[in-house]
């Protein structure tokens, strides 16, 4: 039973397998692959981008592009484990030894973690559930110069519409403020950025 | 209006209740109200009716006009109308005025007001993307008047809202330009 630090469950053999054959392959091919995959990893929505690349890969090297797709279905657990689990390059490297890759290909590996992961942790924080995000907010303010009741008025008024992300579409609130609750909504929002200030 | 002059002595208070409830939009529709005040001036339902409309327009008239000087309010009066009655009555109208405007100011059309606000800043540490995290993020509470019910009714929706550090930053930006633009606007 392996000991690794980016995942607790047993992996299956046939992942093990795989990345034991990740020494199969000579320096430069593991560094195009290893590139290959940070891409996808900085992107994760170029899915299709990926798979096309890997079959270039497979093209140019030789290999069929099945068995080699599936090898980096696999090698992505390390990453998404270790992004998880906040892991160091230290710890990525060493389950990469404990699951039987060479020494070289480990650090190298390893170091484009490091290099990549700050990116990579916003990224992942990015994705974290949000309620009701706000997405954009549009204002216009104005005079009312005159109503139905009052042929002269001089009123000034704050029109605000949110768009707030309510799970895949979003939805449009409008809203009137009076000049002193604009300020006081202003007032209320820069006490809550220097509270926000205070954790960062 | 010449039903008014045509009464027995209604008394100040009579006159002025009736100035004060002939006012509201519902007003000229109200048979209640006629029926009160046909009681109270001992005229019939319909002549009451007509009175309560007639008090109506010209409150809404002074009202929309914003009429402040007694002069320019006497003057609609019909020449034959009762002198005394007539100065009551805009002695009544004028007093009533700002309170009439503010209702008016304050019950014109809009988009639905905002009536409370509040917020607080959380800080997530945990998410299934990340195990360990320390990230703060604010929720803004907002309760607006339902527009699709009648103002003052009370109905209120509420919306929470999640921002993010980023999202806040600009929005604060987005206020400190409307902040601005209005001191330039005062400043005129």
């Amino acid at each position: 039973m392996l000991q690794l630090q980016f995942t607790k469950d047993t992996l299956p053999d046939s992942v093990s397998n795989d990345f034991q054959n990740l020494n199969k392959f000579n320096e430069q091919q593991f560094t195009s692959l290893t590139e290959i995959l940070f891409n996808f990893l900085l992107e994760p929505k170029e899915a299709d981008r990926f798979l096309h690349q890997l079959s270039e890969f497979a093209g140019e090297n030789g290999m069929s592009a099945g068995p080699l797709r599936n090898l980096m279905k696999s090698l992505l657990l390390l990453p998404h484990g270790s992004l998880k689990k906040n892991l160091t390059e230290d710890q990525v490297k060493e389950d990469l030894l404990t699951l039987g890759v060479s020494e070289d290909k480990a650090d190298h590996f390893s170091q484009q973690w490091s290099l990549h992961y700050p990116v990579l942790s916003r990224l992942a924080v990015g994705q974290t559930l949000m309620v009701n995000q706000l997405v954009d907010m549009e204002w216009k303010f104005g005079v009312t110069v005159g109503t139905s009741e009052l042929q002269k008025v001089g009123n000034t008024f704050l029109q605000l519409k949110l768009v707030i992300r309510k799970g895949n579409s979003t939805e449009n609130v409008y809203m009137e403020l009076t000049l002193p609750q604009f300020y006081n909504f202003l007032h209320e929002m820069e006490r809550a950025k220097a509270s926000m200030d205070c954790f960062s | 209006m010449s039903y008014l002059s045509h009464n027995k002595a209604p008394s100040k208070d009579a006159v002025r209740q009736l100035c004060a409830d002939s006012f509201p939009s519902g007003a000229p529709e109200s048979w209640r109200l006629a029926e009160s005040t046909a009681g109270t001036l001992s005229v019939s339902a319909i002549e009451a009716k007509e009175l309560i409309a007639a008090l109506h327009t010209l409150s809404h008239h002074i009202l929309f006009h914003n009429l402040t000087a007694p002069e320019q309010i006497l003057v609609l009066f019909p020449k034959s109308f009762h002198p005394s009655l007539k100065i009551l009555i805009t002695k009544i109208m004028l007093e009533h005025s700002p309170t009439w405007r503010n209702e008016a100011l304050s019950n014109q059309i809009s988009l639905p007001h905002l009536v409370e606000m509040d917020w607080r800043v959380d800080m997530k540490t945990a998410s299934d993307s990340v195990s360990r995290m320390a990230v703060p993020t604010c929720l803004v509470h907002m309760k607006v008047e339902d527009s699709s019910c009648l103002r003052g009714s009370g109905a209120l929706s509420s919306v929470t809202v999640e921002l993010s550090k980023e999202t806040l930053d600009t929005m604060l930006d987005g206020l400190g330009r409307i902040r601005d633009q209005l001191s330039v606007v005062a400043g005129k």
